[in-house]
C-alpha cells in the first residue's frame, strides 16, 4: 500500500516528506501535489525505489548478432 | 512606531491553507483585497500593503496589523519587529509554518483519498497517509 511519510519539526515549522511503495514517475504525482501547496522544496531525492520503472522495454537485437 | 519586516524566505503558496492556519493559531477573522493599506498600534497608516490582513485589534492591544502580501512565489508576511518579538513569544511565524504544513498534509490526505496517522517522536510530528 503507497503511503507517504511526513515530518513537521515544530521547532521551524520546516516540512519533510517520504514517498513509500510508489515505483517510478506515479511518485513524481505525489511530489507535485506537495509543491503546488508548499512550493518548491529546498532537496528533491529519488529514493531507490524511484528507478524500479514498471514499463517493459522491448528487445530489439541487432540483425548482425544471429 | 515599529518597523515592518518583510519575510521573504517564509512562503506561503496556497491562500485558502494560509487562512486555515491562520485560524488555527487564533486569527480566524483576516481581510481580504488587493494592496489593503496596513496600520500601526496608534491606527497610523503605514506604507507597506498586503492581500491579507489580520487587524490588530485581533492582535494584541499594542500590536500593528499582520501583513501578507502576495508575491509570484506565494503570500509572504509582513510583521512589525514587535509583533514578531512579542507574538506567541516570539514564535508566530514559526507556529504558523507549523500549522500551515498540518494543513498540507490534511489537503494531500484528502486529494489522495487516503487515512493518516498521526504521532509524536521526541520534538518531531510524524504524520503517515496511507492510501
Amino acid at each position: 500500500m503507497p503511503e507517504i511519510d511526513f515530518t513537521i519539526d515544530p521547532a521551524t515549522g520546516q516540512l519533510e516528506l517520504h514517498v513509500k511503495g510508489i515505483r517510478g514517475s506515479a511518485c513524481q504525482d505525489v511530489a507535485k501535489l506537495v509543491e503546488e501547496l508548499l512550493g518548491t522544496p529546498r532537496v528533491d531525492q529519488n529514493t531507490p525505489e524511484y528507478s524500479l520503472r514498471t514499463e517493459v522495454r522491448p528487445h530489439v537485437r541487432p540483425k548482425g548478432n544471429r | 512606531m515599529s518597523k515592518y519586516l518583510i519575510f521573504t524566505d517564509v512562503v506561503f503558496k496556497d491562500r485558502r491553507l494560509l487562512l486555515a492556519a491562520l485560524a488555527d493559531v487564533g486569527y480566524p477573522d483576516a481581510e481580504q483585497g488587493e494592496a489593503l493599506s496596513l496600520f500601526g498600534y496608534l491606527g497610523d497608516r503605514r506604507p507597506e500593503t498586503a492581500e491579507i490582513v489580520v487587524r490588530r485589534q485581533y492582535v494584541g492591544a499594542a500590536s500593528n496589523d499582520l501583513g501578507f502580501t502576495r508575491t509570484e512565489q506565494g503570500y509572504i508576511p509582513i510583521v512589525s519587529v514587535y509583533d514578531q518579538r512579542t507574538l506567541h513569544q516570539g514564535q508566530f511565524l514559526v507556529k504558523l509554518r507549523t500549522a500551515y504544513s498540518e494543513r498540507i498534509i490534511e489537503e494531500v490526505r484528502k486529494r489522495v483519498h487516503g487515512t493518516a496517522r498521526r504521532t509524536v517522536e521526541g520534538s518531531l510530528i510524524k504524520i503517515k497517509v496511507r492510501y
